[in-house]
């Protein structure tokens, strides 16, 4: 489903990736560890078409990214899910905005995506604060909000960048078992973590990263 | 995002913002009404001019003590001349039926005890050439019975001229106008752009093409100039019926009539819809640089 060939990444002044090759199966449970500055966020971003590789080859749902379009390429990123580090919740939105975007992006139509965003919502047990403005979210759900986006598509892959930095251990618990929910339904899923609690939590396998080089 | 729903993001931005969408389409409309007034003045300049007499012609106006016989003897010695090329002859009795009917001036006509008119020659020429004419005007001066030889088409011929010129000087400055207004509305769709920077960031990282993040602002680009072009439209057809009123009452003074000839229909939605491309084409620049901006600084 991923496949990384010999693929580098290089930004101005380092290189954040050297020559990792590696495959992540249809419906796999991977866990991307290692320290931070690793590579573990450009690996993700790689195998989510956010970036482009500087050398060597990814492959997504059989097509190879660097042979894409700007276009094909935005195109292709609807069929995968991000939950980014970050979050990227646009706060004059509310949850339900937020959650509809990749839908309105996609051309659904309104009452499609009035009820693909509830059963998003209801999946990540947010259902009733539709209205809630993002800032009026503690940071599990602000989390959680940011997963009922990125699975409104019914993505194929879902790729998460440390879903549980900045949670208390509760909060971190609920999103692997979500994470673990959507692995147990077909959703291949690809996490980056160095939360140990998380990752046992979590299982599936591993792939570890150390100063851009894949070392397990 | 499909056409429908980004012109309906497009209409909703509009209306949702109604003091700065008001504001941003008066200076595109002032703008685009300027051209457009100009066009009405000229338009109306060169109807007046089109009924003009511009062919090449002198009045040769006889004393008021000459005689018809006085009269018959000039026009063989008019028609002589190698530039006259037709002759005729305006008695003073028709002159005075023509002033009557032509102007408000009947009753004063009427009053008077004598016709105040002269016998006169209308001589259609062959020339325009101003040595030629200069000469022709001179030795008809010196005929038995001449009072004044005038040349009245050149001033109208004058006119027409620059009535030309005007047309050519209001397409020049119609072109700088309409580059303002693309310039204005790129800068008003920048500044949409920048302002929803994070969220067409966010569009872009779940999968919205350049296309897709493009489509509402070259719609917001497109309904800012229609309305904007339907707006100056509006403005000159005030100004227009303004200034119709004021010459009214400036022109009955002269017994004469000039009509500010406004744009027909046609003409008023061609505006329109030249300000809803140049809308959209503003919109198109200003996204693609912003989002080209984007790509390189990530």
């Amino acid at each position: 489903m991923i496949q990384f060939s010999a693929v580098t990444q290089r930004y101005p002044g380092r290189e954040a990736l050297r020559d990792v090759s590696c495959e992540i199966g249809t419906g796999e449970r991977v866990a991307v560890t290692g320290h931070s500055g690793a590579g573990k966020t450009t690996l993700l971003k790689l195998a989510a078409g956010i970036e482009r590789a500087s050398a060597g080859s990814v492959v997504v749902h059989g097509q190879n990214l660097a042979a894409l379009g700007e276009t094909a390429l935005a195109v292709l990123r609807r069929r995968i899910g991000f939950v980014f580090q970050d979050h990227k919740l646009l706060f004059d939105r509310n949850a339900h905005e937020n959650v509809a975007l990749p839908l309105q992006v996609s051309g659904f139509t309104r009452a499609e995506m009035q009820r693909r965003v509830r059963a998003s919502l209801d999946k990540v047990g947010l259902l009733g604060r539709e209205k809630a403005m993002p800032v009026a979210l503690s940071g599990g759900e602000q989390q959680r909000l940011c997963i009922a986006r990125a699975i409104v598509n019914r993505p194929a892959i879902l790729i998460a960048d440390e879903p549980t930095g900045n949670l208390d251990a509760e909060s971190a618990r609920a999103i692997v078992e979500l994470f673990s929910s959507f692995n147990q339904v077909g959703v291949t899923v690809l996490i980056s973590s160095h939360d140990e609690a998380s990752l046992e939590r979590l299982g599936g396998r591993r792939i570890t990263l150390a100063q851009g080089a894949l070392v397990a | 995002m499909l056409h429908a729903q980004a012109a309906g993001a497009a209409l909703g931005r509009v209306v949702a913002q109604p003091l700065a969408t008001i504001s941003a389409v008066l200076v595109i409309a002032i703008a685009i009404a300027l051209p457009v007034l100009a066009a009405v003045v000229l338009k109306s300049v060169s109807t007046v001019a089109a009924g003009l007499d511009t062919d090449p012609h002198v009045n040769v106006y006889l004393a008021l003590d000459a005689s018809d016989e006085d009269a018959k003897k000039l026009a063989p010695l008019l028609r002589a001349h190698p530039d006259a090329a037709s002759v005729r002859f305006v008695a003073r009795a028709e002159a005075l039926q023509e002033l009557k009917s032509t102007t408000h001036l009947a009753e004063l006509l009427a009053s008077l005890e004598r016709n105040p008119l002269p016998h006169a020659y209308t001589v259609r020429l062959r020339t325009t050439d101003a040595a030629r004419l200069d000469a022709l005007k001179a030795d008809w001066q010196k005929l038995p019975k001449v009072d004044q030889v005038v040349a009245d088409f050149e001033w109208s011929e004058r006119l027409g001229r620059w009535v030309r010129f005007g047309d050519r000087a209001l397409a020049a400055v119609g072109i700088f106008l309409a580059l303002a207004v693309v310039f204005i509305v790129g800068h008003l769709i920048r500044l949409q752009v920048l302002t929803r920077r994070e969220e067409i960031q966010v569009s872009q990282l779940v999968g919205a093409t350049a296309a897709d993040v493009r489509r509402p602002f070259l719609y917001h680009g497109i309904l800012q100039g229609l309305l904007a072009g339907l707006a100056a439209v509006g403005l000159a057809a005030l100004v227009s019926a303004w200034l119709q009123y004021e010459l009214r009452a400036l022109t009955s003074t002269y017994a004469a009539e000039f009509k500010v000839v406004f744009l027909d229909f046609g003409s008023a939605l061609t505006i329109a819809l030249g300000a809803a491309l140049l809308g959209w084409v503003g919109a198109w620049v200003s996204v693609g640089r912003e989002l080209r901006r984007f790509a390189a600084r990530p």
